[in-house]
């Protein structure tokens, strides 16, 4: 049984039909890479996936069960994880609290133990800074070390690795990774192909959907590649394949071209 | 250790002689030496160090020396039952800071009803005990939870919304209940609730001059020590919740909503949870504020004392809860002792807000980053 499936997915913004009627399925720690020309749907995508938008039509199915009516805060706790295009860290926040942010949910101690009942909070808390620098370290055995600074002073690859490690925190089962290599400069991009391969060493039965313009990151990071356009799921297989895909082709780079 | 003491002592000492001293000469002394301490401790980064080290080494020690200093001002102030007053007032703020700082600091939900939540709190203490007939103290417990019980059912449609929504709400709600409580018949109108009774303990009444180890002190001194003890309860809790989940919770929903959605925090449950907690203080404190004066009428409670109460955040520094203690420390007393600027006190806070967004955005001492200790 595949841990998200589409049916006919929809998604409308008055007029504009965003998504328009998608199938699709991700299987338990497989690695799936989307593309498609801007406004194809890609992060619309993400965002009926993370029950941020409204489905229109349709169902989301994660491990078997409904999830398209859930706000996203339930969807998050049922092991959806994602990263934003542009980052959505909180840059005044340390290191350390931007990934404590993904453990919120799975708190144990609530407000009456942090008042009276200090210990367990201290315990809990020890654990959870601990996991936070475990999973920095995975991707800069630097990092741990800085988790007390505000992350508004790492660099730019630092914060996308920082915001990575919050998604993770949450345990999830499926993350989603929209434009990872954004504002990325070559190297910094080969960085981050090396990070994506840790996550797959390290949690082996998470599924990961990476949208990427970087085809070289698409290339290297998904086993299966979804091509988007108008909305419309146009194309889908391994990488060679979809780059060769006719339609792929005129959607990038329009029809004359793929005429001559 | 010693120099823990001794800083906190030489603070005391300088708030002391700026509150006491008369003659314009020896209180531009006592600034002169206030300033002069500042910028030596600016000015020598091995002092200033040597400083930092020693009080966070011995948080335990600087604790109780601050709590030795707070108790010791009455006995300072012993001659004055009006600054044993101001000081109780300044301490009133901060409860009610605590708590305000928890919702506009922490969480970004800008209550500018503040007044009205303290409103609340005060009236019904004044409501319960003089129209019902209750015990003081009950009535001073139903205060604060009164404030919690009205915020919640009123805002709870209004909190998840996002934007300034919730501002434009709450300052419509301090003008609402000032309106109510000029008009209506049971809450005394304009003339308010007079002769609230006083709290009394084992049949020690508040407001009996008391008489510690041989030195007599003002009555208002009762106050002043409950005071001490409300502003360290409410700075306490409000600290141990904030270096826990609901501070990562409510900081990350502050800086981004969806942020915090996808982490699977429920906004619209970390929010009313700040709120509530936060009106429970501002009740409290307003709850205080009416066994304290004894009578509470509206203007005690209109627009100008929410803008006073945002002062005391923006001026201690927007989520910093020691921030919030300097805040009102500073901000209450200093139009007291500048009788000339009192008739100017909104303009001096609105002058004080604006150069200190535009100079220091921050606030004086700014919010440091959680350290879970």
């Amino acid at each position: 049984m595949s841990l998200v499936e589409t049916r006919g997915l929809t998604v409308r913004f008055g007029g504009l039909v965003a998504l328009d009627g998608v199938d699709l399925r991700v299987a338990e720690g497989e690695s799936v890479g989307v593309i498609g020309p801007n406004g194809s749907g890609k992060t619309t995508l993400f965002n009926a996936l993370t029950g941020l938008y409204r489905v229109a039509a349709g169902t989301i199915l994660l491990g078997g069960e409904k999830v398209g009516d859930l706000p996203p805060h339930r969807i998050a706790r049922l092991g959806v994880a994602r990263t934003f295009q542009s980052s959505r860290l909180c840059p005044n926040l340390s290191v350390v609290d931007n990934v404590l942010a993904g453990m919120v949910a799975a708190r144990r101690t609530g407000l009456l133990d942090a008042v009276v009942r200090r210990g367990r909070v201290r315990v809990e808390m020890r654990e959870a800074i601990a996991r936070a620098g475990h999973l920095l370290g995975l991707f800069n055995p630097e990092l741990p070390a800085r988790g007390w600074e505000r992350v508004g002073q790492l660099p730019q690859i630092d914060r996308r690795r920082v915001e990575i490690c919050r998604a993770l925190a949450t345990r999830p089962r499926l993350l989603l990774l929209d434009e990872p290599s954004a504002g990325m400069n070559p190297e910094e991009t080969a960085e981050l192909m090396k990070d994506l391969q840790i996550v797959r060493d390290e949690m082996p039965g998470l599924a990961v959907v990476i949208i990427e313009h970087d085809m070289f990151v698409i290339e290297g990071v998904s086993q299966r590649v979804i091509a988007f356009n108008y909305g419309r799921k146009i194309a889908e297989g391994p990488f060679a394949a979809v780059a060769e895909h006719p339609e792929v082709r005129e959607a990038y780079l329009g029809k004359d071209t793929v005429r001559a | 250790m010693i120099l823990v003491w001794a800083a906190e002592a030489v603070v005391l000492v300088l708030v002391v002689l700026g509150i006491l001293v008369e003659a314009p000469l020896a209180l531009a002394g006592t600034a002169a030496a206030g300033l002069a301490a500042l910028v030596l401790v600016r000015v020598r980064p091995r002092l200033r160090a040597a400083l930092a080290g020693a009080f966070a080494e011995h948080p335990t020690a600087a604790l109780a020396g601050g709590a030795v200093c707070a108790l010791a001002l009455p006995f300072a102030l012993r001659a004055s039952p009006y600054w044993t007053f101001v000081a109780t007032l300044a301490l009133v703020y901060v409860v009610i800071g605590q708590g305000l700082n928890l919702q506009i600091g922490t969480a970004g939900l800008i209550n500018l009803a503040g007044a009205a939540f303290a409103g609340l709190g005060a009236y019904t203490v004044g409501l319960l005990t003089v129209s019902a007939g209750w015990p003081a103290w009950l009535a001073f417990l139903a205060g604060p939870v009164v404030a919690v019980v009205v915020g919640t059912l009123l805002f709870v449609p209004i909190l998840t919304t996002r934007g300034h929504y919730l501002a434009l709400v709450t300052i419509a709600f301090v003008f609402i209940f000032n309106v109510l409580m000029n008009n209506l018949e049971f809450t005394g109108g304009p003339q308010g609730i007079k002769n609230i009774p006083t709290l009394r303990l084992f049949g020690y009444a508040f407001t009996t001059a008391p008489t510690v180890l041989g030195i007599a002190l003002p009555a208002h001194a009762n106050f002043y020590f409950a005071a001490v003890a409300l502003a360290a309860l409410a700075t306490g809790v409000i600290r141990r919740l904030h270096d826990s989940w609901l501070g990562v919770a409510l900081n990350t929903l502050r800086d981004d909503e969806i942020a915090a959605k996808c982490c699977g925090i429920s906004i619209a449950r970390a929010k009313l949870t700040a709120f509530c907690i936060g009106n429970f203080f501002i009740g409290l404190g307003g709850a205080l504020y009416a066994v304290m004066v004894g009578f509470v009428s509206p203007p005690d409670f209109d627009f100008g004392y929410s803008l006073i109460m945002l002062s005391v955040i923006i001026i201690g520094g927007v989520d910093s809860i020691p921030g919030v203690v300097l805040g009102a420390c500073l901000l209450v007393p200093l139009p007291e002792r500048f009788r000339f600027l009192h008739e100017y006190r909104l303009l001096l806070y609105g002058v004080v807000i604006l150069v200190m967004l535009l100079y220091r955005s921050q606030g004086l001492w700014p919010a440091a980053v959680r350290r879970y200790r």
